[in-house]
C-alpha cells in the first residue's frame, strides 16, 4: 500500500509541475512547447537529459548484471559513457548554434536543411520505429513493477494504463518545459535513492570493502574478466558493449531537444559534461549493489536475478524506505518514456505534418503534437498488453538503429562533400543490417562478438558498414542543389570561431 | 601564431580524448584474464577503469570550461547575429 501511495504521489506531483508550466504560459507558441523557448537553465538541463536517458534498465538491469556477471558490467553503462562529454559537444555544438539561428525544434531539422526532405522523413520514421519497442519495454516494466510493488492491488494491465495516462497528461499540458522540470525532479529523486540504498546495502556487512571481500570469497569469478573459458567479459565483448552503448546515445532525439532548449552555452556544455560524470557514479552504484546482493540474497537464477534491486532494498531497509528506493527505478522508466514519446511527437508534427502542410499554424502544430503524444502512448500500451510480446525484445536494437544516423549527422556538420544519397543509403543499410542481425541471430548476434563478423557484435558491424556506405556513396555521387545551398549556413566561417 | 597554438592544443586534447575513450571502452593495458588483486574492494582493473573515467571527465571539463578552444556565451550573440543576417540575405537573393 505504501508503494501505491508513493507512485500515485509521484504521478500527481509530475502532473502538477506540468500544470504549472502550462498555467505560466510556457506552451503558447510552438517554440515554447517544443523547445521550452530555449530557456532552460543548466540544473534542469543536466538532470532532465540524465533522466530522459536512464531507464529502468540502468537501475534494475544493471544490478541484475552485477549480480550475475560481476564487475565486468561496469563497462556497460558507467565510465564508457564519460566520452559523451566531448562526443556530444562536437556533434551538437552546431545543433545548438544553427538551431538557435534557424529556430529549429526537432532532430530532423538539420538533416532536412542539409540533405533535403526525403532524409528528414526517413530519419523521423527510423527514430520512431526504433523508439516504439523501447517505449513498450519501459511501459511493460512499469506494469510489472507496479503489480509487484502494490502486491497485486494494481494489476499488470491496470498499470499499463495508470502511469502512461499520467505521462501523456503532463506531456500534453506542459510541453518541453513541463517535461524537463518533471524529468529533473525524477532524475534528482532516483539519484538520491540509489545513494541511500547503496549505503544501507554496504552497511549490512560492515562497509564496502568487507562486503566485497565476502563476495570475493564466495564468487571469485565476479571479480574477473574473461571467465567461463574466456566467454564472459572477453575483450571483444567488453569493447562491443561499451562502444555500442556510448555511440548509441549520440543520435537519439533527447540531446537535440535539450540542445535547442538550452538558454546558454554554459548550460549546453554543463549538460553534456555532467551526463557522463553522473553516470560514472550513479550507475556504478546499482551495479555494486547487485554484486553485494550475492551475499544478501544468494542463489537467484535467470529472471529472478532481475528482482535483486528490490530484494536487497527489502532485506536492508525499513519497508517504507525500500518502497522509495524501488520507486526511484520506477521514475527512471517514467522519464525515459516521457523523453522518447515527446521527442517522437515533436518529430512527427514538425518534420512530417508541417512539411506536408506548410500553412499549419503554430497553435495547430501544438494541438497536433498533443494528439501524437496520445496516439504514440496508446499504440505502445496496446502493443505492451501481452506481457510476452516479443516486440519488447526488439528494444535492444533501438540504440543500434538510431546510431547509424551518426555519419549522416557528422557529414552534415563537418564534411562538405557529404551527399543526400550517401546519408539516405547509409541510414537504410545500417537499419536493415541491425534488423537482419536480430532476426538471424537474436539478441546474442546484436550484443555479443560473432566470429562471422570479425569478432564484432552486430551493432558495431552495422555501424561500421553504414559508415563505409556513407563515405563511398558520397564520393560516388554529386552533391545536389540542397547540399550546395546548405554549405553557406552549415560551414559559415563564424562557426569555426 | 595564436591559431597555430590553438591547433596544437586542439590536437593534444583530441589525442587525449581518443586514448582515454579507448581505455574507457576496453581494459587494454590494465586488465588481464583470471585472478586479480583488489584495490579498495574492487578488482584492480575496475578501479583503474573508474579512475580513467574520472580523469577523462576532468580533461573534458578543462577543455569545455577552462580553455579558449570551446564556445562561450560571450561569443553567442555575435555568432547568431551573423548566421541570421546571412540567412536573411540568402533568402532575399532567392526572392
Amino acid at each position: 500500500m505504501i508503494a501505491v501511495i508513493i507512485i500515485t504521489s509521484l504521478c500527481l506531483v509530475s502532473v502538477y509541475i506540468s500544470y504549472v508550466a502550462f498555467r505560466k504560459g510556457f506552451t503558447k507558441t510552438a517554440d515554447d512547447y517544443f523547445v521550452a523557448g530555449s530557456s532552460l537553465g543548466y540544473f534542469v538541463l543536466i538532470f532532465s537529459l540524465l533522466a530522459s536517458f536512464l531507464s529502468a534498465f540502468s537501475m534494475f538491469g544493471m544490478s541484475s548484471f552485477g549480480y550475475r556477471l560481476g564487475f565486468g558490467s561496469l563497462y556497460v553503462l558507467t565510465a564508457n559513457l564519460v566520452p559523451l562529454g566531448f562526443l556530444w559537444y562536437f556533434m551538437h555544438k552546431k545543433t545548438f548554434l544553427l538551431g538557435r539561428a534557424r529556430k529549429w525544434m526537432t532532430m530532423g531539422a538539420p538533416f532536412g536543411e542539409r540533405y533535403g526532405t526525403p532524409m528528414r522523413i526517413i530519419l523521423v520514421l527510423v527514430v520512431l520505429v526504433a523508439s516504439i519497442p523501447y517505449i513498450v519495454a519501459q511501459i511493460q516494466g512499469i506494469g510489472v513493477m507496479l503489480e509487484a510493488m502494490s502486491e497485486g492491488i494494481i494489476s499488470f494491465h491496470a498499470g499499463l494504463f495508470f502511469v502512461p495516462f499520467f505521462i501523456a497528461l503532463y506531456l500534453m499540458m506542459g510541453g518541453m518545459k513541463g517535461a524537463a522540470w518533471v524529468n529533473a525532479i525524477q532524475g534528482v529523486f532516483f539519484s538520491i535513492m540509489v545513494f541511500v540504498l547503496f549505503f544501507f546495502v554496504m552497511m549490512k556487512n560492515g562497509g564496502f570493502v568487507p562486503t566485497m571481500e565476502l563476495v570475493m570469497a564466495k564468487h571469485p569469478n565476479l571479480f574477473q574478466i574473461g571467465w567461463a573459458g574466456g566467454k564472459v567479459w572477453s575483450y571483444p565483448m567488453i569493447f562491443g558493449m561499451a562502444a555500442a552503448m556510448c555511440l548509441g546515445c549520440v543520435c537519439f532525439p533527447q540531446p537535440f531537444m535539450h540542445a535547442y532548449s538550452s538558454r546558454s552555452v554554459r548550460g549546453l556544455k554543463a549538460m553534456f559534461l555532467a551526463f557522463g560524470g553522473i553516470c560514472l557514479v550513479v550507475i556504478t552504484m546499482p551495479t555494486l549493489i547487485g554484486i553485494a546482493g550475492n551475499i544478501i540474497v544468494p542463489g537467484l537464477k535467470g529472471v529472478e536475478a532481475d528482482k535483486i534491486y528490490g530484494l536487497v532494498a527489502s532485506a536492508t531497509m525499513p519497508d517504507w524506505l525500500a518502497a522509495f528506493a524501488v520507486a526511484g527505478g520506477f521514475t527512471a522508466a517514467m522519464s525515459t518514456v516521457n523523453g522518447l514519446v515527446f521527442g517522437n511527437a515533436a518529430n512527427l508534427s514538425v518534420d512530417i505534418v508541417k512539411i506536408l502542410r506548410p500553412e499549419t499554424k503554430s497553435s495547430q502544430l501544438i494541438t497536433i503534437a498533443r494528439v501524437f503524444v496520445a496516439i504514440i502512448m496508446a499504440i505502445c500500451v496496446f502493443i505492451a498488453w501481452n506481457p510476452n510480446t516479443p516486440v519488447a525484445e526488439l528494444s535492444i536494437i533501438a540504440f543500434g538503429t538510431v546510431a547509424v544516423t551518426f555519419f549522416a549527422l557528422w557529414g552534415a556538420y563537418y564534411w562538405k562533400r557529404a551527399t543526400a544519397t550517401g546519408a539516405i543509403l547509409s541510414t537504410l543499410v545500417g537499419v536493415t543490417l541491425n534488423v537482419t542481425f536480430f532476426f538471424v541471430g537474436g539478441k546474442a548476434m546484436v550484443l555479443f562478438p560473432q566470429k562471422s563478423l570479425l569478432n564484432l557484435n552486430g551493432f558495431l558491424a552495422s555501424f561500421i558498414l553504414s559508415g563505409i556506405v556513407f563515405f563511398v556513396v558520397s564520393y560516388l555521387t554529386t552533391p545536389g542543389k540542397t547540399e550546395e545551398k546548405s554549405l553557406k549556413l552549415f560551414f559559415h566561417p563564424i562557426l569555426t570561431k | 601564431m595564436s591559431s597555430n597554438v590553438n591547433k596544437k592544443k586542439n590536437t593534444l586534447f583530441l589525442s587525449l580524448f581518443l586514448i582515454l575513450t579507448v581505455l574507457c571502452w576496453c581494459p587494454i593495458g590494465y586488465g588481464s584474464y583470471g585472478e586479480v588483486g583488489l584495490i579498495m574492494g574492487m578488482p584492480s582493473w575496475a578501479f583503474i577503469m573508474l579512475v580513467i573515467g574520472a580523469v577523462l571527465f576532468i580533461i573534458e571539463w578543462i577543455y569545455l570550461f577552462w580553455t579558449d578552444l570551446a564556445l562561450y556565451d560571450e561569443d553567442l550573440e555575435e555568432i547568431i547575429d551573423a548566421l541570421i543576417k546571412d540567412t536573411q540575405e540568402t533568402s532575399k537573393e532567392e526572392i
